[in-house]
């Protein structure tokens, strides 16, 4: 019990700090969280991966909001408060998408019958969808915040950039370059490949 | 992207934030802002004549001071709302002002039907009032949206229906000070209105404009 209410007491110390510039404090604030915001995260999201996506998503608004916490109160409540409105958000804008879209399983047979035709076709787009998913995670880190909060995500620019922390026009920009870059990258591999 | 490289970046080249006051420092400041705005015109146009005499009515006095109550407990509300660790129950604190302030209308009306017969509830036009109330309320209530930009990432709406809650009631306080709308039935209908009124724009505009300041620091 002593070592747990020492604990949280470091980390108010730590997040006073990074309020300051201590960018050391900051870090292992977040790096100590990370199972607290995870824990948060994974109670309200049952996919991994999203759950882990809703994760960074809190952790851009934890740095964004930083300016906000008062050191006076415990910070755990502040982070898991974030991290939950993140999961909400996220889950939120989950059932507005899947509203517009129909399960791609629905169609499994009708993808499935040109597959055993032309055996090549279906390959490639195989090909492709890795080949992308390798490119994207190759993109700077700036360019694939910008690609996923702006493209994936599908979010109005003014929403990404209050998330992301970067201006609208910063995001045009990384966005734009992220998609050049990606088209320039598999624009390759498919002539290289077919 | 992996989380910790995520966590790497976000550190790298840290700089210094200053740190937001206390949230009742902060809404008594905004208040003292709004008691200036609402204020001025008060000031300009002088208190109605007949106000003393409107305040031994107890409906009156009530309806003034609950609008007042109103106003100043939603905006302590909202400042502590847009915090990510205050419980949401501070959305409460202005509802029982609020009932209190529309019953005490509902009741001004049953006493001005009992008074002056049902021709006491016929209503006329008040554009004035409205013209009023959203002239400086959604101003006013912009300003506390700069102030709370915050709240975007984390509670936009009810952190923006409060600000249009206590932009609205404090004008229309300010308005029943020097503006001579004596039905009940007429204030219920035009102060009430716009507030609706208000509540609605902010609901519209408030979140997206909300989410947009935050986006701006």
């Amino acid at each position: 019990m002593a070592t747990e209410a020492e604990a949280e007491g470091v980390w108010e110390a730590w997040m006073a700090a990074a309020q300051a510039g201590d960018a050391r404090a900051y870090d292992a604030l977040l790096r100590a969280a990370l199972p607290l915001l995870r824990a948060v995260a994974r109670r309200r999201i049952h996919d991994e991966h999203e759950a882990e996506d809703a994760v960074q998503d809190a952790l851009l608004t934890i740095h964004r909001l930083r300016h906000t916490y008062d050191p006076s109160r415990p910070v755990r409540p502040w982070l898991a408060a974030i991290c939950e409105r993140r999961c909400i958000d996220r889950l939120r804008r989950r059932g507005r998408h899947q509203g517009r879209e129909t399960p791609i399983d629905a169609f499994g047979e009708t993808l499935a019958a040109p597959a055993k035709a032309g055996g090549h076709e279906a390959s490639e787009a195989r090909l492709t969808a890795a080949e992308l998913r390798a490119a994207i995670a190759e993109l700077p880190e700036s360019q694939r915040t910008a690609l996923y909060l702006a493209k994936l995500e599908d979010l109005p620019l003014a929403e990404a950039s209050a998330r992301s922390g970067l201006s609208v026009g910063a995001l045009k920009v990384a966005t734009h370059r992220a998609v050049r870059a990606l088209r320039r990258r598999l624009g390759g591999v498919t002539e290289d490949g077919g | 992207m992996r989380t910790e490289d995520l966590i790497a970046e976000l550190t790298d080249g840290l700089r210094p934030v200053r740190r937001l006051a206390p949230p009742g420092r902060r809404a008594a400041l905004w208040l003292c802002f709004a008691a200036l705005a609402v204020g001025s015109p008060v000031a300009l146009f002088g208190l109605r004549p007949d106000l003393a005499s409107r305040l031994a009515l107890p409906h009156e006095a009530m309806q003034l001071a609950a609008s007042l109550a109103t106003g100043v407990l939603a905006a302590v509300a909202a400042f502590h709302l847009a915090l990510p660790d205050r419980s949401p129950r501070w959305a409460l604190l202005p509802l029982p002002t609020l009932a209190l302030w529309l019953g005490s209308l509902g009741w001004g009306c049953m006493a001005d039907a009992a008074r002056l017969g049902p021709g006491a509830l016929v209503l006329g036009t008040s554009w004035g009032c409205l013209r009023f109330i959203l002239g400086l309320g959604v101003p006013l209530m912009a300003t506390m949206l700069w102030a709370l930009r915050h709240a975007g990432p984390v509670r936009p709406v009810p952190v923006v229906l409060l600000g249009a809650l206590a932009a609205a009631s404090l004008c229309s306080f300010g308005l029943s000070l020097f503006h001579r709308l004596d039905a009940a039935a007429m204030v219920l209908a035009w102060h009430g209105g716009a507030t609706a009124l208000m509540l609605l724009i902010g609901w519209a505009f408030g979140r997206p404009a909300l989410i947009a300041a935050s986006a701006v620091r």
